[in-house]
């Protein structure tokens, strides 16, 4: 539900008398939108959306991700001004990916173009969608950690400083980047909006610079990283143990027919897909760009989160309200760790019983997947640690214990050479007192 | 919940301008050029009665 105030309203009634409305809110680019009445009390008029399955943000997205965001905003400015309307802001934060496409869903954003005004978000585009991908594009930085550190993104002088000599010769980077950050350095504070009308700016003007931004936005690829889990499916174990898993998920799947499932460690989200197939929402996270990218290239449907698991999305914004934390977005119905639990314990040394605590922490049934210490892989990820490196509780009857005090068992599965073992824990009833009680 | 903020930037605005293309360029010389006489208006202005004369921001 959106409330509109007057000048929201005259927006409203603008875009909807346009055929690009129409046509965008048909083909999915633009979030669907139905006027009630009556609206709350001291609101102009009131607008229903369809929920949105998931919410992600720009720091949790591949970097095709956010590409075709930018492209959708530059689309949707481009249609709007050609009927007439323009765009008030131009920032990711008004975007979501439903079943792996992106949604433009701040109808708020659209109002009548004034003539002669110019874009007033273009230095917002470049900040928060152009800047971060020329940032992974021309200097091999991953533009996620700094959305996450600061979402108004980089300003020009900061992409200034990152890129070096010869990317700062590239015209685009000339252009938007050092003599944006050369403009904004000499006349920061100056009014020029009444001198820039009466100087003959128009929508032409605008148009002809969101044409070359689309462009120069379509361009761009990824580089700076070899893959890390990229081959991870040709993996001895993976493909031998994923016809088991997936069975063992799908019986969870039809024995308690969750509505949204949470696969942590998703990889290729093989296991996710199978919960969209059987209509879950499914949230796939994993900290691998590269594999996730791939996975949104290829069209998933699955709600991809780009988030090392070891330190997810925390509450952030306003009183760290603005934008939830991974874990209080999620509330998932099922959780998913398979094959990831291992690399939390010998790669990110969090104690067993610390990730346990952890998936408790869900309040839903999980499926885990437990790795002894003599497996194949746990030697590969010890092989430079020394016992006293190593957190206690490591061992299956160890791990079996601490589930115990946490959850109860309702399936067990033994997964090739006996080293692997699939668990379907339910959640102890909260009076049990027996939650984290190690 | 989500709170917005923008700051155009004065100079993201006029680079616009520039960006447009040779249009463009035309109008961006204008508002500078507009700019500066209203500057030199300005400074007239102050410095006939006296007062100290501003130097370029």
């Amino acid at each position: 539900m959106r409330l509109l105030d007057e000048r929201g309203l005259a927006g409203w009634e603008a875009l909807a008398a346009t055929d690009f409305f129409a046509k965008a809110t048909a083909d999915g680019r633009l979030i669907a939108s139905k006027r009630v009445d009556p609206p709350a009390p001291g609101a102009a008029a009131a607008l229903e959306h369809p929920l949105v399955p998931f919410v992600s943000y720009p720091y949790e997205w591949t970097f095709s991700m956010l590409r075709d965001a930018a492209l959708l905003q530059l689309d949707l400015l481009a249609e709007s001004l050609a009927e007439g309307l323009t765009m008030k802001d131009a920032t990711p934060y008004n975007i979501q990916f439903v079943e792996g496409r992106p949604v433009f869903i701040d109808i708020g954003s659209f109002e009548p173009y004034s003539p002669g005004e110019p874009w007033i978000g273009y230095r917002q585009f470049t900040r928060q969608f152009l800047f971060p991908l020329m940032m992974r594009a021309y200097a091999g930085v991953p533009f996620q950690p700094w959305l996450r550190g600061n979402p108004e993104g980089p300003t020009a002088g900061d992409m200034r400083n990152l890129l070096g000599f010869w990317q700062r010769m590239r015209p685009s980077t000339l252009l938007h980047v050092s003599l944006q950050a050369r403009m904004e350095e000499r006349m920061s504070g100056t009014a020029v909006r009444s001198q820039l009308k009466t100087a003959g700016f128009n929508a032409e003007l605008i148009l002809a610079n969101v044409r070359k931004l689309r462009k120069l936005v379509e361009g761009l690829e990824s580089s700076g990283r070899e893959a890390g889990w990229i081959e991870y499916e040709s993996c001895q174990h993976v493909g031998r143990d994923r016809e088991t898993k997936t069975r063992f998920l799908e019986a969870a799947l039809a024995d308690l027919t969750p509505s949204r499932v949470l696969d942590l460690g998703a990889n290729d989200c093989h296991f996710a897909e199978r919960a969209a197939a059987h209509g879950c929402t499914a949230v796939a996270v994993d900290g691998d760009e590269p594999v996730l990218d791939a996975v949104y290239r290829k069209g998933s449907p699955v709600s991809i989160v780009l988030s090392d698991l070891n330190n997810p999305s925390p509450s952030q914004g306003w009183a760290e309200m603005e934008r939830p934390g991974l874990t209080a977005r999620a509330r998932p119905d099922l959780v998913v760790a398979y094959g990831l639990i291992h690399h939390l314990i010998y790669t990110a040394s969090i104690p067993p019983t610390a990730v346990l605590d952890w998936l408790a922490g869900f309040e839903c049934p999980v499926l885990v997947e437990f790795v002894a210490p003599d497996d194949e892989m746990v030697a590969k990820l010890t092989a430079n640690k020394v016992e006293a490196e190593l957190h206690p509780g490591r061992e299956k009857g160890e791990f079996e214990s601490a589930i115990s005090a946490r959850f109860s068992v309702a399936a067990t599965e033994n997964l090739g050479e006996g080293s692997r073992t699939l668990y379907r824990l339910n959640p102890l009833p909260a009076n049990s007192g027996a939650t984290g009680a190690e | 919940m989500l709170f917005g903020y923008l700051d155009a930037g004065s100079g993201s605005l006029i680079l616009q301008a520039i960006l447009g293309g040779a249009a463009g360029i035309l109008v961006a010389f204008k508002a500078w050029k507009a700019r500066m006489m209203g500057k030199r208006a300005v400074a007239d202005v102050e410095g006939s009665d006296g007062s100290a004369v501003p130097t370029d921001s």
